[in-house]
């Protein structure tokens, strides 16, 4: 009588399930990720300890060069806000009264604006390759010296907007000039908004300091 | 459950007739496809969390209109920190701009060593907050920010004309660190500018 042979189980081990649960999560990732928006003010933030994350924000971005530019999440509150600067200081801004709405839907599409109130009607009719190239090349950051304080009337429209539901950050390049953001903080505080938040990144590990004293070494 | 079956159970009326092909393996490894698909999620997952901006909050002061509102604070309370164009820290106590000196952000050693001393020294040493503690007990009722500025050390940080943002950051996050409730961000007296220009020599000691 020959031998029985033990039947030799197969080791292989069906994959399949482990494939299509890795590929779902892949697919939320993917799904949920957010990119960060294509920067239009390049701006390097320092790093700091900071615990708070920004929501519900304002930004004032401030470049090395200390132009300014507003910029906000929603499309809809960006719509409100210009409506609101019409509405409360449009007496002392002629550019910005009587727009069109193709021009309100312009502005509404565009998160980053660094454009003088006077200027806002010329660079709200421009088509899309010449505004692009205005942004790029040419944007000259929304005043904030104490004659022309439209950062803090943009700033009020934003909070007339939100009905006063929204916080104000400043998100300043690291090598910028204390100046600039003093300045604005100076002409906020003149429309009595006392709180910020300064924009930051975190320092991967030991304190912000530290790690830029090392990298000096 | 990923194989496909190639017995050819549709194949009509073919029967086993004539030399039936050697059936091959259809079964696919899938295990790279699993380790790259991980690989993928791993870095959607890091990339993700890790690009969160964060924020440091800031609350700057309001006009002090009524004078009653203003307060006194001793001398020995008060640490002044200066910032430079060079990314350098200056500070001194008190009125005393003739003990400049100059330290760095570097970690334990630099400015924040400076600070935790001053908030250990002054409840201990500061005749006004010893004062203070006499008629209000030790201290331990925070009532207020007013009543705090009576009794801990006071940071006042005073930044020259063009030093970086960085900077006021990293000093900002030192309190933060230190835990220092009580600091104001100011202008330099032309006094303190010079001193800091001169390295910190004080050439002639004119301020009231």
């Amino acid at each position: 009588m020959p031998k029985v042979k033990p039947k030799r189980s197969n080791p292989v081990v069906d994959m399949t399930a482990m494939c299509d649960v890795s590929f779902l999560l892949l697919t939320f990732f993917i799904l949920t990720a957010k990119f960060k928006p294509q920067a239009v003010v390049a701006v390097d933030v320092p790093t700091a300890r900071a615990t708070v994350t920004p929501e519900n924000v304002i930004v004032i971005t401030v470049n090395q060069e200390g132009k300014a530019f507003i910029s906000l999440k929603e499309k809809v509150t960006r719509y409100a806000m210009l409506e609101q600067l019409d509405a409360k200081y449009g007496q002392n801004y002629p550019g910005i009264t009587g727009l069109t709405q193709n021009q309100k839907e312009f502005f509404s599409l565009t998160d980053t604006w660094g454009t003088p109130i006077e200027d806002t009607k010329r660079v709200l009719s421009m088509n899309g390759t010449e505004f692009k190239e205005y942004q790029e090349k040419q944007m000259p950051g929304i005043p904030y010296d104490s004659l022309h304080n439209q950062i803090g009337d943009w700033v009020q429209a934003a909070r007339y907007a939100t009905e006063g539901n929204i916080k104000i950050g400043i998100k300043a390049d690291k090598n910028a000039s204390v100046e600039y953001v003093r300045e604005i903080i100076k002409r906020l505080t003149e429309k009595d908004i006392h709180r910020f938040l300064l924009i930051t990144t975190l320092a991967t590990g030991g304190g912000a300091a530290e790690e830029e004293a090392k990298a000096e070494e | 459950m990923a194989d496909i079956d190639t017995s050819g159970g549709g194949g009509g009326g073919k029967h086993s007739g004539g030399p039936r092909s050697k059936k091959m393996s259809t079964r696919v490894d899938l295990t790279p496809m699993v380790d790259l698909a991980f690989l993928l999620i791993s870095f959607f997952m890091l990339t993700t969390t890790l690009n969160k901006p964060k924020a440091m909050e800031l609350n700057m002061p309001k006009k002090v209109i009524d004078e009653k509102d203003k307060q006194d604070v001793g001398e020995c309370q008060v640490l002044n920190v200066l910032l430079d164009t060079l990314d350098q820290v200056w500070y001194y106590e008190g009125l005393k701009v003739a003990g400049l000196q100059k330290t760095t952000f570097a970690g334990d050693e630099g400015i924040r060593k400076v600070i935790m001393k001053m908030i250990k020294k002054v409840p201990k040493e500061c005749p006004q907050v010893r004062r203070w503690k006499d008629q209000n007990g030790d201290g331990q009722k925070q009532d207020n920010e007013f009543a705090m500025a009576d009794r801990d050390a006071i940071v006042l940080i005073k930044m020259l004309k063009g030093a970086r943002y960085k900077n006021m950051v990293d000093i900002l996050d030192e309190m933060d660190i230190t835990d220092c409730q009580i600091y104001a961000i100011q202008d330099a007296d032309p006094i303190e500018v010079e001193a800091v220009l001169n390295g910190g020599v004080v050439k002639e000691f004119a301020r009231e």
